[in-house]
C-alpha cells in the first residue's frame, strides 16, 4: 500500500529565488525504506522538509496516508506532522532540558495546553518513553541534559522522540552526516530495526551512498533539482551514481 | 498494518517521575520563599492593590487631558534651543573626560593587567564601583552643593558617572583578551606600559570604541535630567514646568527628549556598526 | 614590461594618495573634536560657572570636607528606607519583567505576531522607556498615584522594561532554529513552540539580565525619594534640606551598603546560572 506519494513537486525558498526541487515524482509503499541520494545542494533537504511542510511547496501535489498534504490548513497541518516523525542532522534537542523531557516532546502534538504548561504528560506516554529509552539504549541517562550526551547518544534521543509520535513514516535528513561512520552505522542500523518491528515505512536522505545501499530498498537521485534515477537499490550502478554525481566537485 | 499505531510492548523498565525527592522539594521551595517575600513587600510597602485596576484607567486619563496636546511651540523657542545645545555639550564632556579617566582606571581594576594586585587593583575597583553605585543624581546634588549652581557641577557628575559605567565595562574587556601578545610582549622585555600598547590595546580598540560610544549616549540620557537639581541644560526647564504644573509643556519637553535620544541612538548606531567594521 | 612597472608605480601612488588623504581626513576630525571641546568647555565651564560663589580652591575644598564624618543618630531612621528601597527595586524589577514578556514577543522579528504593527510598536515601546529618565517616570506617576512607594515601583518597571525588553528580543531572534522545527514537526502549536524550543534557550541569557537590571533598578530606586517616591532617597533630601552634611555622608554609605549587597548577591545568582 501506498503511504506517500508525490507528484510534479515544485519547491524554492523565496517567491523570487532560483526554484529548487524541478518537477520530483515518487511513491513510498509502507514497507520502504527509501533513500534520497544526491550531492550536497541538490534539494535533498528541502524535499524532506516540504512533505511535512516546514518548507512550503510552490507547485504539485504531496498525499500522504490520504490526505493532500500541500492544502492541509494549521490545525490539520498539526495533525498531519504529527503522524511523521523527523530525524534532524543536527538532532534539533532542546539543549537544556532532560533526556526524557526531550523524549516526551514527541508527544506535543498529543496534549493540550494545560499540560503543555505544566509539562504533565499522561503515565502511558511516560511509560511509553521509558520503554523507548530503553530500547535505543539510554535508558540510564534518563535525567541528564541533553547536551551532556555524546552525538550518537543525542541523535538516539532523536530517534526516541520520533518514534513517541506514534509515526506513519518516518522522515530522516541526513541523520548520520553530524557523526563518524561506525556510530552512523549503528544509529542507521537502530532506526532500521525499530522501523521495522514498528513497521514504520522511512524516507531517508543521505550523503553517504555506500550506507544507502546497504540499508535501503529503494533510491531516488536528486542533482539539482532533476530527479535522475528512481527504482530499487539493486538498480543502482556505478554508471548512473557517475551521472548524478557529476556537477559535484571534488 | 502501519496505520494503526503501534506501540512498544514489554514492561517498562524503570520507575521515574519528574519529582525527585531533596531536588525538587527544595526549589519549589525555594520559589515559595520568593513569592512569600514579593507578598510581604506589597504588605509592607501599603501598597493598595484593590485600586491598581483604577489607577490605570486614572493614568490614561491624566494623559489624555492633561498631557495632551503638548505645547509644541513651547519646545521651538530660541531659548530652549539653546538650552538644548547645552545640554548636548554637557554630555559630550562629560562622557569625553569619563571617557580619558576610565582609560587609566579600567586598566588598573582588570585584574591581569593590573600594576599591582594588591594595592592598585583594589582600588581601582573601589573608585569605580563607588562612581557606579552612586547614582548620578546624587552625584549632580553633591557638585552642586559644593560648587554652586550650573554646568560645571552637571559635567563633574556626568563625568564620574561615565568613569564608573565605562570603567566596569572597560575593566571586563580587558580581563577578557587573549593573553597571547601579552606574553610575547612580555618576553621581549617590554615594561608594563609598552605591553599595555603593544600587546592590549589593539585587542581592545574595536570595544573601547563600542564602549564609548554607548558611553556618550547614556550620558546624554543622563544629562537630559540632572539639570533637575540645577546642574544645568535642559532638566531645570523640566523641573521649572513640573513644578509649575504646566504638563502640556511637560509634555511638549518630554517628546523633545525622546527625539534627541532618538537621534542620538540612530547616530550611535551607526558609529557603533561603522567602529566594528573598520575591524 | 614597461606598462607592468608603471602599473605597480601607479599603484603604490595611488596608495600613498589614499593614506594622505586618510590622514588629512583623520586630522581635521581630529581638529573639530578638539574645537567641539573647547568650545564646550568655554560655554559649559567658563561662562556658565559662578567663580565667585564659589571661590578659591581652599574654599571649595573646605566645601567638600563638610561631607566627610557619619551621623551616627540617624541609623535607626535609615533601616525602614533602606528596606524600602530594596523592596521597591524587587517589585518594580518584578513587574517589569511582567510588562516584558509581551514587548519582548512583539519585538523580536522572528516570532512577532503580525510584524507591520507589532513589531514597531514594541521597538516604540522600548525606546521610550529608556530613553526618558527614571525621575521623570518617578514624576509623573507621583502626579498619577500620589505620593508613596507605588509611583517608585511604576516608575521602575517602565524604566526597566527597555533594557530587559530589547535583550530578550535580541536573545529571540539569535535562537538556534533547530528544535523549532523539530517542535514544529512533531506537531505542536505556537504555545508549545514557545515553551519547548524558544524559552529553555533564551532563558539563562534572561535571567542574566533581569537580574543586572535589578541591581541597577536598586541604585535608581534609592533616589526616587528626591522626587517623593519613597525609600531612602527621602531621606537624603531631608538631611540635604536641613544641612546636616553628615547624614547625607550616611545615606550615601547606606546606599553604598546596600548596592555591595545587591551586587554580591547578583554575583553569586549568575554563577550559579551559568
Amino acid at each position: 500500500m501506498e503511504i506517500l506519494n508525490v507528484t510534479g513537486l515544485h519547491a524554492s525558498y523565496s517567491s523570487s529565488g532560483p526554484e529548487i526541487l524541478k518537477g520530483i515524482d515518487f511513491a513510498v509503499e509502507d514497507d520502504d525504506f527509501f533513500a534520497i541520494i544526491g550531492p550536497s545542494g541538490a534539494g535533498k533537504s528541502t524535499l524532506i522538509r516540504c512533505i511535512n511542510r516546514l518548507v512550503e511547496p510552490s507547485k504539485g501535489t504531496i498525499l500522504f496516508d490520504g490526505r493532500e498534504v500541500t492544502r492541509l490548513p494549521r490545525r490539520e497541518l498539526r495533525r498531519l506532522r504529527r503522524d511523521i516523525g523527523v530525524i534532524f542532522q543536527e538532532f534539533n534537542l532542546i539543549d537544556r532540558m532532560s533526556v526524557m523531557d526531550n523524549v516526551l516532546s514527541g508527544r506535543l502534538g498529543y496534549i493540550g495546553n494545560f499540560r503543555t504548561l505544566f509539562r504533565a504528560f499522561p503515565r502511558s506516554d511516560i511509560d511509553q518513553g521509558l520503554r523507548l529509552l530503553d530500547r535505543v539504549g539510554l535508558i540510564d541517562h534518563v535525567d541528564k541534559r541533553a547536551d551532556e550526551l555524546s552525538g550518537g547518544q543525542r541523535q538516539r534521543v532523536g530517534i526516541a522522540r520520533a518514534l513517541m509520535q506514534n509515526p506513519k513514516m518516518l522522515l530522516l535528513d541526513e541523520p548520520t552526516s553530524a557523526l563518524d561512520p561506525k556510530i552512523s552505522r549503528e544509529i542507521m542500523g537502530l532506526v532500521k530495526q525499530m522501523a521495522t518491528e514498528l513497521n514504520v515505512p522511512c524516507l531517508c536522505n543521505i550523503h553517504d551512498v555506500q550506507l544507502a545501499t546497504e540499508f535501503c530498498n529503494k533510491i531516488i537521485g536528486l542533482q539539482d533539482g532533476y530527479m535522475m534515477f528512481n527504482g530499487p537499490t539493486e538498480e543502482m550502478d556505478e554508471a548512473k551514481l557517475n551521472e548524478i554525481y557529476a556537477m559535484e566537485v571534488l | 498494518m502501519s496505520n494503526q499505531p503501534s506501540r512498544i510492548a514489554g514492561d517498562v523498565p524503570i520507575r521515574w517521575s519528574r519529582y525527585k525527592f531533596p531536588d525538587t522539594f527544595l526549589r519549589y521551595g525555594a520559589w515559595l520563599c520568593v513569592f512569600v517575600f514579593l507578598v510581604y513587600c506589597v504588605e509592607y510597602l501599603n501598597i493598595p492593590l484593590d485600586r491598581l485596576l483604577g489607577v490605570f484607567g486614572r493614568m490614561g486619563d491624566i494623559v489624555a487631558n492633561r498631557y495632551y496636546p503638548p505645547d509644541m511651540e513651547y519646545i521651538m523657542d530660541r531659548e530652549y534651543l539653546d538650552y538644548v545645545v547645552e545640554t548636548i555639550q554637557m554630555a559630550y564632556l562629560g562622557a569625553l573626560f569619563g571617557i580619558g579617566l576610565t582609560l587609566p582606571l579600567g586598566w588598573f581594576a582588570a585584574y591581569n593587567m593590573t600594576p599591582s594586585r594588591r594595592f592598585i587593583y583594589p582600588l581601582a575597583r573601589l573608585i569605580t564601583m563607588s562612581c557606579r553605585a552612586v547614582h548620578e543624581m546624587i552625584w549632580a546634588i553633591l557638585f552642586v552643593s559644593i560648587l554652586g549652581y550650573g554646568m560645571l557641577a552637571g559635567v563633574l557628575a556626568l563625568t564620574l558617572f561615565c568613569t564608573g559605567f565605562a570603567g566596569k565595562l572597560l575593566a571586563e574587556e580587558i580581563e577578557a583578551i587573549d593573553m597571547g601578545p601579552v606574553e610575547a610582549m612580555r618576553s621581549t622585555g617590554a615594561n608594563l606600559f609598552q605591553t599595555m600598547i603593544f600587546g592590549v590595546f589593539p585587542q581592545i580598540r574595536v570595544a573601547f570604541t563600542g564602549i564609548a560610544i554607548y558611553t556618550w549616549d547614556v550620558a546624554f540620557r543622563a544629562a537630559t535630567v540632572v539639570g533637575f537639581f540645577g546642574a544645568g541644560g535642559m532638566g531645570w526647564y523640566l523641573k521649572r514646568n513640573v513644578l509649575q504644573i504646566e504638563t502640556e509643556r511637560v509634555a511638549a519637553i518630554l517628546i523633545s527628549i525622546l527625539i534627541l535620544v532618538m537621534i542620538s541612538e540612530t547616530v550611535s548606531a551607526w558609529a557603533r556598526g561603522k567602529a566594528m567594521k573598520m575591524q | 614590461m614597461n606598462d607592468e612597472a608603471t602599473a605597480i608605480r601607479m599603484t603604490s601612488d595611488i596608495i600613498l594618495e589614499r593614506r594622505r588623504k586618510s590622514r588629512n581626513v583623520r586630522l581635521c576630525v581630529y581638529l573639530a573634536l578638539t574645537l567641539l571641546v573647547a568650545w564646550s568647555v568655554q560655554v559649559t565651564i567658563i561662562d556658565d560657572t559662578d567663580w565667585e560663589r564659589m571661590g578659591s580652591l581652599a574654599n571649595v575644598l573646605e566645601g567638600a570636607n563638610r561631607f566627610i564624618g557619619i551621623d551616627f543618630s540617624l541609623f535607626k531612621d535609615l533601616v525602614e528606607p533602606t528596606i524600602e528601597t530594596f523592596m521597591i527595586a524587587c517589585l518594580g524589577t518584578l513587574l517589569g519583567v511582567i510588562i516584558c514578556i509581551p514587548a519582548a514577543w512583539f519585538g523580536a522579528m522572528n516570532i512577532t505576531p503580525f510584524k507591520p504593527i507589532t513589531y514597531p510598536l514594541a521597538r516604540m515601546m522600548m525606546t521610550i522607556s529608556r530613553s526618558i529618565h527614571e525621575i521623570v517616570w518617578a514624576l509623573f506617576f507621583v502626579a498619577v498615584v500620589g505620593l508613596g512607594a507605588l509611583p517608585g515601583i511604576f516608575a521602575i518597571a517602565v524604566r526597566s522594561v527597555g533594557f530587559i525588553a530589547k535583550m530578550s528580543a535580541e536573545a529571540i531572534e539569535d535562537i538556534d532554529p533547530g528544535p523549532v522545527e523539530a517542535i514544529r514537526s512533531v506537531g505542536g502549536n505556537n504555545l508549545q513552540v514557545l515553551i519547548y524550543a524558544i524559552l529553555p534557550q533564551i532563558l539563562p541569557q534572561v535571567l542574566g539580565v533581569i537580574i543586572f537590571e535589578w541591581e541597577i533598578n536598586i541604585r535608581r530606586s534609592a533616589i526616587l525619594g528626591l522626587v517623593g517616591a519613597g525609600g531612602l532617597g527621602l531621606v537624603f533630601f531631608r538631611q540635604m534640606n536641613t544641612f546636616n552634611y553628615h547624614g547625607v555622608m550616611t545615606v550615601i554609605i547606606a546606599i553604598l551598603g546596600l548596592i555591595l549587597l545587591g551586587e554580591a548577591f547578583s554575583h553569586w545568582v549568575r554563577r550559579k546560572i551559568i
